[in-house]
């Protein structure tokens, strides 16, 4: 390509976005009649005036549909999986057998790092949990639409965006650890477990918190007419699939942790039980 | 209540993930993992077999070494043991070889000495014979001209 066309490609390029910013700015409702910014961001966090009907029945928040529209794909995906894909596997892998394993790979090896003595079960907790977050998270880059109760449309946010999706989460994990010190230690274990009741509420608001992070930035950038161009294409992009990356990754290294200390079997301490020969000698002297 | 927390809409999101669990550890977790696993245990068990072929294979290879050594130390031992037989039996060979010969020289000197003694005899004998010829025609001569004179003497008339 020749430097003059090179010019004129750039000058027509730059007057097409000038005119688009233009008319954007333009068309733009008055100043006036926008939402605060206090309650676009209330609106962000607690989801209180956007409510769907679901099936009829109940007015939930968007990201409990969120939730199903996700475990709707991840179900059938694992199921198309199961049926087309798992039986024709190869000991050499294709690309998307590769994929997989090394999906599962990863999740078996964090359980197995984290929980060496039980890996199974908590990797498969942890695979699931970490693919929900994560296609989860993605899943509000989409922008899907759904239409509120009051008759608006919402684009639907990420199932963990929602305090009640985070409080889920956090708590199912919780109960996974129990579970785990439970059937690993008896009760023993589960009351070692327990001792850490902190960690639901830490977890969910961290999942929470962290999500939600991301939707705020994104939701501030969105709300200046000034910061809405060019820069929500990397700012929300960059901070959905951190956070995806990141909140999959932190999560699941925690679950595997706790699982792991609350599953291993607990033996007498070398002190424990040198005190108690000593003690079993002194009463024999005496 | 606060945060807009409803305990209804938890439940329905922990509905909602435990069927996802149930789904995806029953139908892409456990069958994919037990697949890498059932691999992982071919690739160890191979790995195993060649890691105990190639034991074997190094134990055969120390055995065959250490016996081409034996072997070699062998056939120097034997090689020793032939060389000192060949040098033995040439030795033999040689002394036997000197006995005979001094055996043939003996017999041959008692033949020759023999046979010298035999044509001394002989030549003596010969010697007598052609003496006695000699004598013999000497004689038969000087009887024969002795007698023929006699007898032309007796012959011859008598001029008395």
């Amino acid at each position: 390509m020749s430097k003059k066309r090179k010019i004129v490609s750039l000058a027509v390029f730059g007057g097409i976005i000038i005119a688009l910013i233009v008319g954007i700015v333009a068309t733009a409702p008055p100043a006036g009649a926008k939402e605060p910014i206090n309650e676009v961001m209330k609106d962000a966090v607690l989801h209180e005036t956007g409510r769907i009907n679901l099936f009829g029945a109940v007015q939930v928040n968007p990201a409990l549909v969120s939730a199903y529209i996700v475990t709707a794909i991840l179900i059938v995906f694992a199921v198309i999986v199961r049926i087309f894909f798992i039986p024709r596997f190869t000991p050499i892998p294709g690309k998307f057998q590769y994929l997989l394993e090394k999906g599962v790979g990863l999740f078996t090896g964090l359980a197995k790092e984290n929980s060496p003595h039980k890996t199974q079960f908590i990797g498969g907790y942890i695979f699931t949990a970490g693919a929900y977050i994560f296609f989860g998270t993605l899943f509000e880059l989409f922008g899907f639409q759904a239409v509120t109760v009051s008759g608006h449309s919402i684009a639907l946010p990420a199932p963990l965006a929602d305090i009640n999706g985070a409080i889920a989460m956090g708590f199912f994990s919780y109960g996974v650890i129990l579970f785990g010190g439970l059937v690993n230690n008896g009760i023993k274990g589960m009351l070692h477990a327990l001792k850490d009741f902190t960690l639901p509420v830490s977890m969910s608001f961290r999942l929470f918190g962290a999500l939600l992070s991301g939707a705020l930035v994104t939701e501030l950038v969105y709300y200046y007419t000034l910061t809405s161009y060019v820069l929500p294409v990397i700012v929300g992009v960059m901070f959905t699939l951190l956070h995806a990356l990141i909140q999959a990754y932190v999560l699941t290294m925690l679950v595997s942790i706790f699982y792991g200390e609350s599953s291993e079997k607990k033996e007498k301490s070398e002190k424990a039980v040198k005190t108690k020969i000593k003690k079993e000698k002194r009463r024999k002297v005496s | 209540m606060p945060l807009n927390i409803d305990i209804q809409q938890i439940l329905l999101h922990l509905l909602n993930f435990v069927i996802l669990f149930a789904v995806m550890y029953f139908v892409l977790y456990k069958p994919v993992k037990a697949f890498i696993d059932n691999r992982d245990r071919y690739f160890k068990e191979k790995e195993d077999e060649t890691s105990k072929a190639l034991e074997e294979a190094t134990a055969a290879k120390d055995e065959y070494e250490a016996k081409l050594r034996g072997a070699a130390e062998e056939i120097k031992t034997m090689k020793a043991e032939a060389q000192k037989d060949v040098r033995e039996d040439a030795d033999k060979i040689r002394s036997d070889a000197k006995k005979e010969a001094k055996n043939i020289l003996t017999t041959a000197k008692l033949k020759a000495e023999h046979d010298t003694e035999v044509m001394i005899k002989n030549a003596n004998s010969e010697i007598c014979e052609l003496a006695r010829q000699a004598a013999e025609n000497f004689v038969i001569t000087n009887t024969s001209d002795a007698y023929n004179s006699f007898i032309e003497a007796a012959d011859a008339p008598d001029e008395d």
